[in-house]
C-alpha cells in the first residue's frame, strides 16, 4: 500500500522548490489604527505586482476602495480592477478563506493568485496565524507567506508605552514597514529603529515614501528577500543586541548540527508545545531530517503546527537545522535544555540511536 | 485604480507557471501531438514539433536561449490531405508520422530523417503504410533508437469497421535506412476474419473506433507496451515476443464515459497508471474527459482510485472549442526529458496546461495552471492547448492546436 504513495515522497509528500510552493500565498498585514495599512494596500492593489490579489478586510470602508468598486459579485465580495477582489471577513476568517478558494475553483471570482488579510487596528494577529495552521483544509490550499507590520514612526513610541498588542504585532513580524517617517524627528526615528530591532531583530525594515513601499517588499517577493531566504533560510542571524526594555517577547535562533530522526524532533516539539504552547508565538525554520535529501520546513504557531514540507534541496552548503523562535516569557536556555534532554534520551535508545544531536547556540 | 475591466476569459490565467516566451511559428501555429528535443553536436537545443495539419509537416525551433526562441526549419507536406501530427527523436534521428484524411490515399506511413544538421533534415527512409483501408500512422513512440511503436494502418489489414483501422505496430529501425516490421496487435474481433465477435460499438456520437493511440514502451519494462486504445480503454500488452504480443490487462471506463482513451502512462516505482481520455468534441458534447489514476499493484486488474480535479466547468465549459483532458507529459526515457512520478503535467485544450500533485494518489491536487489568452485568429475564440513536453530542467513547452504555436513556461512549484 505504501508503495502507491511513492517512497520518495514519504512522509512529507512531494519535495517542493520553495516553502509553500503549490499553495496560495497569504500575506497578513497588521498595524495600529492610522498606521497607514490602507494606503499601503491601496497602492499595492493598483500596482502591476499586486495584480490578482484577493484582499480580506473587516470593513470595505477601511481600505478606501469605495470609489473603485466596479461590480458586486456577492454580498461579501467586491471585484476591483487589476484582477483584484476584496472580501469582507466579518468574524469568520476560516469560512471566508474556504469560500474564496471554492469560488475561485468554480470560476465565480477571478483566479486570484495571492491573499492579503488586513487585520483591524487593535487586533492581535496570532489568531489569524492560528487559523491557517488549525484548519487542515486551509493548510492544503494556502500557505502563510508572511506577516507584515506597519508602524507609524510619528506615534509608535507613544503607542508602545501602553499597548501590549503593539509589541506583539512587531515581535511577530516577518517584515516591517515604517510610515510617516517625515513626521518624526531624527532622534525619535533612531529610537524607534532601536526598539524595533530589539522586538523583531530578524525582520527587515523598509521606510515608506508617501505611504508607499515597493510592492515586492510587502508581498515577500523582493529579490533581496528571496535571495536572503535562499541563502540563510528565514534570515537566521543571531539578534545583535541584548534587550534593554522589560518586555516579554524574545527572538532567538537554535541550531542543531547533526541530522535528526523525524520522530525525535516531533516528540521534542510535542513536549515543548504541551508545556509552553501559549508562549511559543512562532517557531519556523529548516530541519535536517535523517534520511531526507532536502530540508524539512517547519512552522509552529503556539501549540499548532503547519504540515511540514520537504524542499528539493538545501539552499546552500550548510545542512544545519536552524529554528527561529519568537516567544513570550520563554528563554532560549529553557528551550535548549528541553531539546538537549529529548535528543540525549533518543541518543541513548538503541533503536533511535543514529543521528540525534544536541542543540547548540546559534553562531 | 484601473476601471476598465476586461471580460473574464480574454486575459491569460496563470498560477505557478510563468511564461518565458511565445513563438507563433511563422503564422503556422496549428500544432499536433509530437514534441521532442534534440541536443545538437554543436551545442544547440532544438524543439521539434509536428503540425496538426497541412501544409506544414514539422518545425524546428532553437530554444537554446529560452527567452528568444528562433525558428530554424519548417517543412511542407507533399499533399494537403496528409498530416504529420506525431514525431520523436533519438540522437540525430527523427521519426515522423503521416496520416491521410481518407483510407486508400497514398503517402500514409512514417519517415526517418537524419537531423544532424537541423537546418537541413535529410530523409533516410519512408515506410509506406497506405492501403485500401489504411489512413497510415497517427502516432509513434521512438525512444531507444531500435524500435518504433505506433498506431498505424497497414496495406494488408482489413478492419471489420473502418474506424478500427489503426492497430498497434512495431518496426525494427536498427538500420534506419531499412525499417522492418517486427510485430503487430489489434483488438481481437476488429479484423475481418477474426474468430472473436466484433466489439460492441459505442453510441453513434461517441463511436471513435477500437484502435490504438499512444503506444508507450519504457526501459523499466521492455516487455510491456502501454496503450491508449481509444474506445477499447487502456490496454497493457506483453511484448516479450514482439512478433506475438499478448494482452495482460484491459481497463475500460466506457460506457458510461465516452471512450477515446489516449495515453496510459505507467509510474513504475509507485505501481500507478495515469490514463487520459481525449476530449474530441467541442462545447462539452463528450464531457467529462478526465485523467484517471489507477492502482496497478495487481497487473492483471488495474483499479481506478481517483481522477485529477478537472478544470472548472463554469469557467471553460462554454468558452468555445474543446474542454477536457488530452495529453500528459509522458516521462520520456531520454536525457532531454523531465521525469516525475509525483507531479503530472497535462493539457486540457481551452483550460490550458495544468499541473497536479499526486503524492497522495487518492487525493490529487491542482498546483498550477497556465491558460494563454485566445491567440490571434483562433477559430474557436479560445486557446486549445494540444500537447506538452517538459525538458530535463523542468522547462515546460506546450502548443496550440490551431494558431497559437509554442509557449515556453517555467514551473514555480
Amino acid at each position: 500500500m505504501d508503495q502507491l504513495f511513492g517512497h520518495g515522497a514519504q512522509p512529507f509528500g512531494r519535495q517542493l522548490s520553495r516553502p509553500g510552493a503549490g499553495k496560495l500565498p497569504v500575506t497578513v498585514i497588521t498595524g495600529f489604527l492610522g498606521a497607514g495599512k490602507s494606503t499601503l494596500i491601496k497602492a499595492l492593489l493598483e500596482s502591476p505586482e499586486g495584480a490578482g490579489t484577493a484582499l480580506i478586510v473587516n470593513e470595505f470602508g477601511e481600505v478606501g476602495i469605495d470609489d473603485a468598486l466596479l461590480r458586486e459579485s456577492s454580498e461579501r465580495t467586491m471585484l476591483l480592477g487589476n484582477g483584484c477582489l476584496c472580501c469582507l471577513s466579518g468574524t469568520d476568517l476560516q469560512m471566508t478563506l474556504r469560500d474564496l478558494f471554492a469560488e475561485r475553483m468554480r470560476g465565480a471570482i477571478p483566479d486570484f493568485r495571492r491573499v492579503i488579510i488586513e487585520t483591524s487596528g487593535l487586533a492581535d494577529p496570532s489568531p489569524i496565524l492560528q487559523t491557517l495552521a488549525t484548519d487542515r483544509t486551509l493548510d492544503l490550499h494556502y500557505a502563510l507567506e508572511g506577516l507584515v507590520t506597519v508602524v507609524d514612526a510619528a506615534t509608535a513610541l507613544a503607542t508602545a508605552g501602553h499597548a501590549d498588542e503593539w509589541a506583539k504585532q512587531v515581535a511577530l513580524a516577518d517584515r516591517i514597514v515604517l510610515t510617516k517617517t517625515d513626521l518624526a524627528a531624527p532622534e525619535e526615528r533612531d529610537a524607534l529603529r532601536a526598539r524595533l530591532a530589539e522586538l523583531a531583530p530578524l525582520a527587515p525594515v523598509e521606510e515608506a515614501k508617501a505611504g508607499v513601499v515597493d510592492p515586492a517588499f510587502v508581498l515577500g517577493e523582493a529579490d533581496g528577500l528571496r535571495e536572503a531566504a535562499r541563502r540563510s533560510a528565514f534570515l537566521c542571524e543571531t539578534p545583535a543586541s541584548a534587550p534593554t526594555h522589560r518586555q516579554p517577547y524574545k527572538t532567538f535562533v537554535i541550531t542543531i548540527d547533526r541530522p535528526l530522526p523525524w520522530t525525535v524532533f516531533a516528540h521534542a516539539f510535542d513536549t515543548l508545545a504541551s508545556l509552553r504552547g501559549p508562549d511559543l508565538l512562532r517557531v519556523k525554520g529548516f530541519v535536517n531530517v535523517a534520511g531526507r535529501q532536502g530540508p524539512v520546513v517547519v512552522h509552529f504557531v503556539q501549540h499548532l503546527a503547519h504540515q511540514p514540507e520537504e524542499l528539493k534541496a538545501w539552499p546552500g552548503e550548510d545542512r544545519t537545522t536552524r529554528l527561529v523562535f519568537i516567544t513570550r516569557n520563554l528563554t532560549r536556555e529553557r528551550v535548549e535544555a528541553l531539546l538537549s534532554a529529548v535528543l540525549a534520551m533518543a541518543d541513548d535508545a538503541p533503536e533511535e540511536g543514529a543521528g540525534a544531536g544536541g542543540p547548540e547556540a546559534g553562531s | 485604480m484601473n476601471k476598465a475591466v476586461k471580460p473574464v476569459g480574454s486575459q491569460e490565467m496563470a498560477w505557478n507557471f510563468k511564461l518565458i516566451a511565445h513563438h507563433e511559428l511563422g503564422g503556422f501555429g496549428g500544432m499536433g501531438e509530437g514534441m521532442s528535443i534534440q541536443l545538437t553536436k554543436d551545442g544547440r537545443r532544438i524543439m521539434w514539433m509536428a503540425h496538426e495539419n497541412a501544409p506544414k509537416n514539422f518545425t524546428g525551433v532553437d530554444v537554446s536561449d529560452l527567452k528568444n526562441p528562433r525558428l530554424v526549419v519548417q517543412t511542407e507536406l507533399p499533399e494537403l490531405y496528409l498530416r504529420s501530427n506525431s514525431l520523436e527523436i533519438v540522437g540525430d534521428i527523427m521519426a515522423v508520422a503521416y496520416q491521410t484524411k481518407q483510407p486508400g490515399q497514398k503517402g500514409a506511413g512514417f519517415e526517418l530523417f537524419d537531423i544532424s544538421v537541423p537546418e537541413n533534415p535529410r530523409s533516410l527512409s519512408f515506410v509506406d503504410c497506405s492501403g485500401p483501408y489504411s489512413r497510415g500512422v497517427h502516432q509513434l513512440w521512438f525512444v531507444d533508437g531500435e524500435y518504433i511503436h505506433m498506431s498505424a494502418g497497414a496495406p494488408d489489414f482489413q478492419p471489420r469497421n473502418q474506424l478500427d483501422d489503426q492497430i498497434y505496430r512495431i518496426f525494427d529501425v536498427r538500420d534506419p535506412t531499412n525499417p522492418k516490421e517486427a510485430g503487430r496487435w489489434w483488438l481481437p474481433g476488429t479484423r475481418e476474419g477474426d474468430a472473436e465477435p466484433p466489439p460492441v460499438r459505442h453510441e453513434a456520437k461517441a463511436d471513435f473506433g477500437f484502435r490504438a493511440h499512444n503506444t508507450n514502451v519504457y526501459p523499466q519494462r521492455p516487455d510491456r507496451a502501454y496503450i491508449g486504445y481509444i474506445d477499447a480503454g487502456a490496454i497493457v500488452l506483453d511484448i516479450s515476443d514482439k512478433a506475438n504480443p499478448k494482452m495482460v490487462s484491459r481497463w475500460d471506463n466506457s460506457p458510461p464515459y465516452f471512450g477515446f482513451t489516449h495515453t496510459l502512462l505507467p509510474l513504475f516505482d509507485r505501481n500507478l497508471y495515469i490514463v487520459t481520455d481525449e476530449c474530441v468534441l467541442d462545447d462539452m458534447a463528450d464531457w467529462p474527459k478526465l485523467v484517471w489514476v489507477l492502482d496497478a499493484r495487481n497487473e492483471g486488474n488495474p483499479v481506478p482510485i481517483s481522477t485529477l480535479p478537472a478544470p472548472p466547468v463554469d469557467v471553460f465549459g462554454r468558452r468555445g472549442g474543446r474542454f477536457g483532458a488530452h495529453n500528459v507529459h509522458e516521462n520520456i526515457p531520454l536525457p532531454t526529458s523531465w521525469v516525475s512520478d509525483l507531479v503530472i503535467v497535462g493539457t486540457f485544450f481551452n483550460a490550458g496546461v495544468r499541473a497536479y500533485d499526486i503524492s497522495d494518489p487518492y487525493q490529487p491536487r491542482e498546483i498550477g495552471y497556465y491558460v494563454p489568452a485566445a491567440p490571434a485568429l483562433a477559430p474557436k475564440g479560445t486557446i486549445q492547448l494540444n500537447d506538452v513536453f517538459v525538458d530535463e530542467r523542468g522547462i515546460v513547452y506546450t502548443m496550440d492546436r490551431h494558431t497559437g504555436g509554442l509557449y515556453i513556461l517555467e514551473m514555480e512549484f
